[in-house]
């Protein structure tokens, strides 16, 4: 039964992908997508350069910041943590905002650049943590307000930088426009390593929800897994970054729909978060897309929109205070 | 009030003082694409005089005057503002930006640009104060304000997730309606960069109630600090304590925005700054925090301006940028 539900997400996550390339300001039907896609002709740009790539990365970009969210959340065990309310989001904007306007001619190392950044941030709220001993969801608070002070850094830069609009507002709320099969590769080796990574942290994951005592007896170390989740987490959702902007909200979303879904195993649990998170970004790209053509919505605004009335009910629900 | 004040509070007024009048001299002279003399304003104050340069005159009347005006007031604003938010709400990081009040007072402006139903032929302050409005109720009434025991980490993270929608319905409503990213990209981040007379005149009635308000209220807010209870039985209505402070703050804060968009993090940084100064007495704070509001917008904007002449900074990125590593120090500090 639990498999079911993978099948399922895959199911859905086709429909919108088939969806996302046949729909647009332009509209063909399937014939016309299969056709191009065997065969190319007169259909081949729209299709083969443009939605393919596009719904590709959206998938990619997805899974990434649904994983990420997964693991923080396991990890700090706070139901409002997630990379971007972390700031790890925007640790990586900036620091791949400064290459974009700095280093012009060190682009290829945008990933790296983007990680690091995004390591800073996560080790920035690391020591605020040690230093205050926050209660969670001050813990959260914390890390928004390092977001904003992120972000707002990351605004300056472009603002005193006029060089490209379009390619500024990209930054700021997170848009899958203009993207091609370049970055594909990239999004896709680093998903294809880093997934099995993190499903062998898996059990000891579960472990680690027992508490630290219990985990400790049953030969879990606790710090190591933490840095390595964590560590995990923030290549994944730099990785994203680097590629489409911040997408708020799909790293905090998505894994509790996924445990929704499938309970808090991480076996599955990690998978599903993945598929889910992929199925947000493509869905709500296509939102973007359709929306008003040939105008188009950066999908972060989207992901935005649906997340944060969730964000509210999760605030509503929460008894930690 | 009867007693005289002690050094420790005049030395800080005189200080600050100094530093508004230094700024209100920089923000009218300086970086300028030509020459400004101070003198260029004597014609404005009744002087005949046939020397001076007109071009700077007119330069000195049109642009540069009602720009510093307008930044001194919206900042007296914010900082009023500020002051009162956190006195009601007796939550030490709350703000007029994290309660949503900018954000909503902004996404109605932007719903109305974008001609949703019939906003348009509203006056702009009036369409920031209905947003401002809605969105203060919304966030107080999900972060729990209205319950017995108020959390006042949860009001704040409603704030932010009120803001991030109502951010989220701005851009939208701005991007699909018409394509003028640029200059919306500016006034969202807060700018004085288009202010003119015209924004003065729609910003000072507005600032004189809000300010009023929070003058004749501010006994009331002292009594208030000691609970309600205590202020209940020291004869104040509190009920109308609060919704005539919530009027104040409104009327602060949709007057702002519509002249210069959402500029965050001042009703923040200012309060606090000015209870360290001056401590706790409302009667005191609210002239003060007023006057270093204004002090404080003056030099940011001058900043925004000179950071990277000749191109212009939205003046809400320098407040941001000098306002959140003071929000990361409050919100990390667990003193509940």
């Amino acid at each position: 039964m639990r498999l079911s539900i993978l099948w399922l997400l895959c199911g859905a996550l086709l429909l919108s992908t088939l969806l996302s390339v046949t729909l647009g300001a332009v509209h063909l039907p399937l014939a016309q997508v299969w056709q191009a896609l065997i065969q190319g002709g007169s259909d081949d740009f729209i299709i083969n350069q443009y939605r393919l790539p596009r719904a590709l990365l959206a998938i990619l970009v997805g899974a990434g910041l649904g994983l990420s969210g997964t693991l923080v959340q396991g990890v700090i065990r706070n139901p409002l943590a997630s990379p971007d309310l972390m700031g790890i989001s925007a640790g990586a904007g900036l620091a791949a905002t400064a290459v974009i306007l700095f280093l012009p001619a060190a682009v290829h190392w945008l990933p790296l650049a983007a990680v690091v950044g995004g390591l800073g941030a996560a080790l920035l709220i690391y020591a605020l943590a040690r230093q205050y001993q926050p209660a969670p969801a001050r813990l959260a608070l914390t890390g928004i307000a390092v977001s904003a002070f992120l972000t707002s850094l990351i605004d300056f830069l472009l603002i005193i930088h006029p060089v490209e609009l379009n390619n500024a507002l990209i930054w700021l709320t997170g848009s899958l426009w203009g993207r091609s099969w370049e970055q594909i590769p990239l999004l896709g080796v680093g998903l294809a390593l880093l997934i099995p990574l993190a499903m062998r942290l898996a059990w000891r994951l579960d472990i680690c929800a027992l508490g630290e005592q219990s985990a400790v007896s049953l030969g879990a170390r606790p710090k190591a897994l933490q840095i390595q989740a964590l560590l995990l987490a923030v290549i994944l959702a730099s990785l994203s970054v680097c590629v489409a902007g911040t997408i708020s909200f799909v790293g905090l979303l998505a894994p509790h729909f996924a445990r929704l879904l499938c309970g808090g195993h991480h076996r599955l649990l990690i998978p599903v978060s993945a598929l889910s998170g992929a199925l947000l970004v493509s869905a709500a790209d296509l939102i973007a897309r359709i929306l008003q053509p040939p105008l188009e919505l950066p999908v972060g605004v989207v992901t935005a929109i649906i997340g944060a009335p969730y964000f509210i009910f999760l605030l509503l629900r929460y008894k930690g205070w | 009030m009867a007693t005289s004040l002690p050094l420790r509070t005049l030395l800080p007024i005189a200080v600050l003082a100094a530093v508004l009048v230094m700024g209100l001299a920089q923000s009218l002279t300086l970086w300028s694409s030509f020459e400004l003399q101070l003198s260029d304003l004597l014609p404005l104050l009744g002087f005949d005089t046939d020397s001076g340069d007109t071009l700077a005159q007119q330069l000195m009347l049109e642009l540069r005057l009602p720009r510093t005006l307008v930044a001194a007031l919206i900042g007296a604003n914010l900082a009023v503002a500020g002051v009162q938010v956190q006195a009601l709400t007796r939550n030490p990081l709350a703000s007029p930006t994290l309660l949503g009040i900018n954000a909503g007072a902004a996404c109605m402006i932007a719903l109305a640009m974008s001609g949703l139903f019939g906003l348009a032929a509203l006056p702009l302050p009036l369409q920031a104060l209905i947003g401002g409005t809605f969105s203060a109720l919304l966030v107080l009434a999900l972060g729990g304000y209205f319950q017995a025991r108020p959390n006042p980490v949860r009001l704040i993270l409603a704030g932010i997730a009120v803001t991030a929608l109502l951010a989220g319905l701005t851009r939208a409503a701005l991007i699909l309606s018409e394509d003028m990213a640029y200059s919306m990209l500016h006034w969202l981040a807060g700018s004085l960069a288009q202010t003119g007379w015209d924004s003065w005149h729609r910003l000072w009635p507005f600032s004189l109630v809000g300010l009023g308000l929070a003058l004749a209220l501010s006994h009331a807010f002292n009594l208030l600090a000691l609970g309600d209870d205590a202020a209940l039985g020291l004869g104040i209505r509190i009920h109308w304590v609060r919704r005539l402070a919530a009027v104040s703050v409104i009327l602060l804060c949709a007057a702002g925005v519509a002249a210069a968009g959402p500029i965050a993090f001042v009703g923040l940084l200012v309060p606090h700054l000015c209870r360290r100064l001056f401590g706790q007495d409302h009667r005191l704070l609210i002239p003060l925090a007023a006057l270093t509001g204004a002090a404080f917008l003056v030099w940011a904007d001058l900043l925004s301006r000179g950071v990277a002449f000749p191109a212009e900074t939205p003046v809400g990125v320098i407040t941001a940028l000098l306002g959140t590593p003071f929000f990361i120090l409050l919100a990390a500090r667990s003193r509940t």
